[in-house]
């Protein structure tokens, strides 16, 4: 069966203008307990790239910079 | 390089002591091995990252059970977890946990971990519950995780992290001979050969669906999906009343603690609709759990927790906390839909469905020395048996075990396991990745879970849970034959779902098993409405035996703290309603 | 495959990378710092204290949390003092959790410093040293201008628990400041002497409510607690329940048998949590003469109330069963 992309929006923001990850930072990579956040290879600067999100908040309150944001999800905002 | 990409790979590494999972259990073992042999090589493995991993993510807000001198005693803590638990306890285990938690928490005070105190430097300890008192706040909790994480590095614990263990290895006589694991990130295997290993991976908490129908808005951190209940099994140990459910009362829709026990301190309470509180029950438990559903399904519901009757400065204090501990994003939640504490109460529900000993009693089953029924496996912390063990059971047990586990590798050599284990466990975990077409994971298990809510929550209906079995082994046909992974991050999830799978069929056939109602809500037979002590005092074993699935009963180890008759319906009397 | 584990090499190259030329840099290399959990690396941050970015210094204050100490309590004195707030505030949260008694000396002369915050940082680490030499500076700061660093000032005096600073804690009983009062009242618990019951038994009848209730609270921890028996039983007037219910609480913590009618004369307040703390305490007592208040919520609609009437007339019950026997 063929598969497709389903769209969501995500609730971790990241403010690229922020972001340190292009300097060698991964602390909200490194604490997210579901591992959903990545460095992007384009922009260098990380994003949330899987909508599987616990809203448990390490990755806004370890980021150095206060890059993150964390939304409550959608569905049960 | 793509997002994730697979990577082909398998190593092998040695240690002494393997502790699985680096939440809360799981470091206190590590380190207590490791101080109890520094020469050794203790290895944490953990499937997330140990800085932020497990139920305490973000700290937590207070301990429930803390047994202190001057405020409890540890026979009145082992009376109420017996009678909470209708009985159905090995009271050594939670006798141990009494006398030893005070200790573990001048130890957690000492690692710079903060706990609320008067100013004359004494614990803060509250009474929230009818007759003990046990409850110790923590409104600065949120560093637990960074305090344990700097004693894991002092002691030089080998922290392997993104790396979640999918099976145990036994040699051909029955004993624990390591791990076989796989990177969340690679894919790549790593073979971990350990003297013991402790398990230490938490609740089964991804197992029921979330009515917000977010599958990742569980009550448990939702890392949490079993993969220790479904490891222990497939390793042939044996795990204990898994049918006492967790069911926890929560803020609706954000699906989590709200917290009573916070609030309860300054006054708040759980009321209905009418602002009248409805719980007769004292101490959380199933029963408690059956009146909250029982008042919700009533014309009295909607359960609210009501602060409204407090003053602002103390809701402010309340606040405080809850919006910065354990669930910061509940504040986030509040604002959102424009709640406030002040003005309006907060509106209840209960949770899915999970396994848990935490807060109930279903764990893999283990004795006062944290071992297994297999030699050289231990398990502490929400997933092992000593029941309402919460956090501060987590640091306790995790501690014995990891004592224990180092003076069993201290005896033994390593066991030998067959290679040709560790290649069909290969075959197994890498099978997703090698199909062209078929079921992405989050598919199968928004199934598997829409399936565990509507076939075996309770109330539980024999006619639902034969259905429910078949439609899950629809499912779990579809997850052996179908399912795809097309990257490491998919593979993840991909495993996952199989021990969210193996937990469904456990809670299904450990239901069917006991054959009458105990522990309130948590199971609740309609068939089987009446308490049947006479034939089912008793604990319940389940476990992999040639290849099935096993029930047997298992007699209730004589009480070290008696408990006189007049006590043992004590909760019962409590209960007693009001006069019509 | 590379190594499984996490490294223990960190400090190989940290030099070289606290001197990188972007500040975001020195940052991922400070917060590398601070979990290598090595003890070596709080040189390497102290050398950092001066850092022309505040936010690196703000970095450096968090990263040395991660140690305890007179080598980090030395490198984080210097940042408690920085100019810019995120950073002594940081530096602030660090020394909260040191345990080392020896980083006390160092934090010391901070208590004099011309700064508030700073003086207040300085007495909420000192506070968790229990350590003798604070106890002076401490005792001088209770006459500190502002209120936060005198509450501060209050608990490094309490968790010293020193039955000679009573004198300096019960003049505190009239501060300004009704923060500073509480955590007064708060700080002598630690005594179970009667001057000590004697001063928080003035402070029943505060002007601030909240101190009133933990006057009322703390009596119930003191052995001489009983002296208050009269004032606490004229609190059940108090015009919070919040007061009157740890009023009812420590009456019935020390059985006081007058109490019984001025406490079962609450029984019929509208507030529930205030009738189950006035069944409970006739229980405790479990004097006759509660039984006919007990009879009045024995059917309360509160279930938490009729569970502690309950519970109190068993209580009752069994003493008479007792005095018969």
């Amino acid at each position: 069966m063929p598969l497709a992309s389903y769209q969501t929006s995500v609730p971790v923001v990241v403010d690229d203008a922020k972001c340190i990850a292009d300097k060698g930072c991964t602390v909200c990579v490194d604490v997210c307990p579901l591992d959903v956040l990545r460095i992007s290879d384009t922009t260098s600067k990380a994003y949330m790239a899987y909508d599987e999100c616990w809203y448990c908040m390490p990755c806004e309150a370890d980021c150095p910079t206060g890059a993150v944001t964390v939304n409550i999800p959608y569905l049960l905002r | 390089m793509a997002l994730d990409q697979i990577v082909d790979g398998l190593s092998e590494v040695s240690c002494d002591v393997l502790v699985i999972g680096g939440g809360t259990a799981g470091p206190m073992a590590a380190l207590k091995a490791k101080l109890k042999n520094p020469k050794a090589n203790v290895v944490l493995l953990e499937k997330a990252n140990v800085k932020r991993s497990g139920a305490i993510s973000m700290g937590m807000d207070g301990l429930n059970n803390a047994v202190i001198p001057g405020y409890a005693t540890p026979e009145q803590y082992t009376k109420e977890i017996t009678i909470a638990n209708d009985g159905i306890v090995d009271q050594k285990a939670v006798y141990k946990y009494a006398q030893n938690c005070f200790e573990i928490i001048e130890e957690l005070d000492s690692f710079g971990i903060r706990f609320l105190k008067n100013e004359n430097g004494d614990y803060a300890v509250k009474k929230v519950h009818h007759i003990g008192t046990y409850v110790l706040p923590m409104p600065n909790g949120e560093t637990v995780k960074k305090a344990l994480y700097r004693q894991l590095r002092r002691a030089r614990i080998l922290i392997s992290n993104r790396y979640m263990a999918t099976r145990l290895l036994k040699s051909s006589d029955g004993r624990i001979a390591g791990a076989i694991s796989v990177n969340t990130r690679t894919a790549e295997m790593l073979v971990i050969k350990a003297k013991a290993v402790i398990l230490c991976m938490g609740a089964a908490g991804r197992l029921g669906l979330p009515t917000s129908g977010y599958m990742f808005g569980t009550y448990e951190n939702a890392a949490n999906s079993g993969d220790g209940y479904a490891m222990a099994y497939h390793a042939g140990a044996a795990l204990a009343n898994l049918e006492c459910f967790q069911i926890n009362p929560l803020i609706k829709d954000y699906n989590g603690p709200a917290c009573a026990y916070v609030a309860g301190p300054f006054g708040a309470y759980t009321a209905n609709n009418e602002g009248s509180r409805f719980i007769e029950c004292d101490y959380w438990s199933g029963q408690m759990m059956l009146e909250f559903y029982n008042e919700l399904l009533s014309g009295k519901g909607p359960v609210f927790l009501q602060l409204k009757h407090l003053h602002p400065d103390t809701i402010s204090e309340i606040e405080s906390t809850l919006h910065k501990v354990e669930r910061p994003t509940r504040g986030l939640f509040q604002q959102g839909r424009g709640v406030d504490y002040r003005s309006e109460s907060i509106e209840m529900h209960i949770s899915e469905i999970g396994f848990c000993s935490g807060h109930s009693a279903s764990g893999v089953f283990v004795d006062d020395n944290a071992r297994t029924t297999v030699p050289g496996l231990y398990a502490a912390g929400d997933m092992a048996s000593v029941p309402h063990n919460y956090m501060l059971g987590a640091f306790t047990n995790g501690a014995v075990a990891g004592i224990d586990a180092m003076e069993f590798a201290d005896n033994h050599d390593f066991a030998e396991f067959d290679a040709a284990d560790v290649a069909m466990e290969r075959d197994r975990v890498m099978a997703p990745t090698k199909r062209e077409d078929g079921i992405p994971p989050n598919q199968i298990e928004y199934k598997t879970r829409r399936l565990v809510n509507d076939y075996l929550q309770p109330p539980k209906v024999t006619r639902k849970y034969q259905l429910g079995m078949r439609r899950l082994a629809e499912a779990r046909e579809d997850m052996q034959e179908r399912m795809i992974a097309r990257n490491a991050h998919e593979l993840l999830r991909a495993l996952e779902v199989q021990s969210i799978m193996d937990c469904a069929d456990m809670a299904a056939h450990a239901s069917l098993y006991r054959e009458e109602s105990r522990w309130g809500l948590y199971h609740w037979r309609t068939d089987f409405p009446e308490k049947d002590n006479e034939n089912w005092f008793c604990h319940t074993l389940l476990s992999k035996q040639d290849g099935k699935m096993t029930s047997d009963r298992r007699a209730v180890e004589p009480y070290v703290v008696p408990i006189a008759d007049d006590e043992k319906d004590l909760y019962d009397k409590q209960r007693i309603r009001a006069s019509a | 495959m590379s190594s499984p584990f996490e490294s223990y090499d960190d400090l190989e190259d940290a030099d070289e990378r606290l001197q990188a030329a972007d500040p975001a840099e020195r940052r991922v290399a400070i917060i590398a710092l601070g979990h290598s959990g090595d003890p070596a690396a709080v040189a390497h941050l102290a050398n950092m204290v001066a850092d022309p970015d505040a936010g690196v210094r703000q970095q450096v204050a968090m990263a040395l949390g991660e140690f305890d100490g007179p080598e980090a309590a030395s490198a984080l004195v210097k940042l408690l003092v920085d100019p810019e707030r995120i950073v002594a505030a940081a530096a602030a949260d660090s020394m909260a959790e040191f345990k080392d008694p020896a980083c006390a000396e160092i934090i010391l002369p901070l208590v004099k410093h011309a700064h508030a915050f700073v003086r207040m940082g300085a007495l909420r680490a000192l506070k968790e040293l229990r350590c003798k030499d604070t106890l002076k500076p401490a005792l001088e700061a209770l006459q500190d201008t502002d209120a936060a660093v005198r509450v501060q000032a209050i608990g490094v005096i309490g968790f010293l628990k020193l039955e000679e600073s009573i004198p300096a804690l019960t003049a505190l009983i009239n501060d300004p400041d009704a923060h500073v009062r509480r955590a007064a009242v708060s700080a002598l618990a630690f005594s179970q002497m009667k001057p000590a019951a004697e001063t928080i038994t003035r402070a029943l009848k505060d002007a601030d409510w909240m101190v009133r209730e933990m006057a009322a609270e703390t009596l119930g921890l003191n052995v001489n607690g009983a002296i208050a028996a009269d004032q606490l039983v004229a609190c059940l007037g108090d015009e919070f329940w919040q007061v009157r219910l740890k009023a009812i609480r420590s009456l019935g913590k020390m059985k006081i048998e007058r109490a019984v009618r001025p406490i079962g004369n609450c029984v019929n307040h509208d507030q529930a949590n205030l009738r189950k703390e006035a069944a409970a305490a006739l229980g405790e007592i479990a004097h006759a003469d509660g039984e006919a208040f007990l009879a009045v919520i024995a059917d309360d609609p509160d279930p938490d109330v009729r569970k502690n009437a309950r519970w109190a007339l068993q209580q009752i019950a069994a003493r008479k069963a007792r005095a018969g026997a």
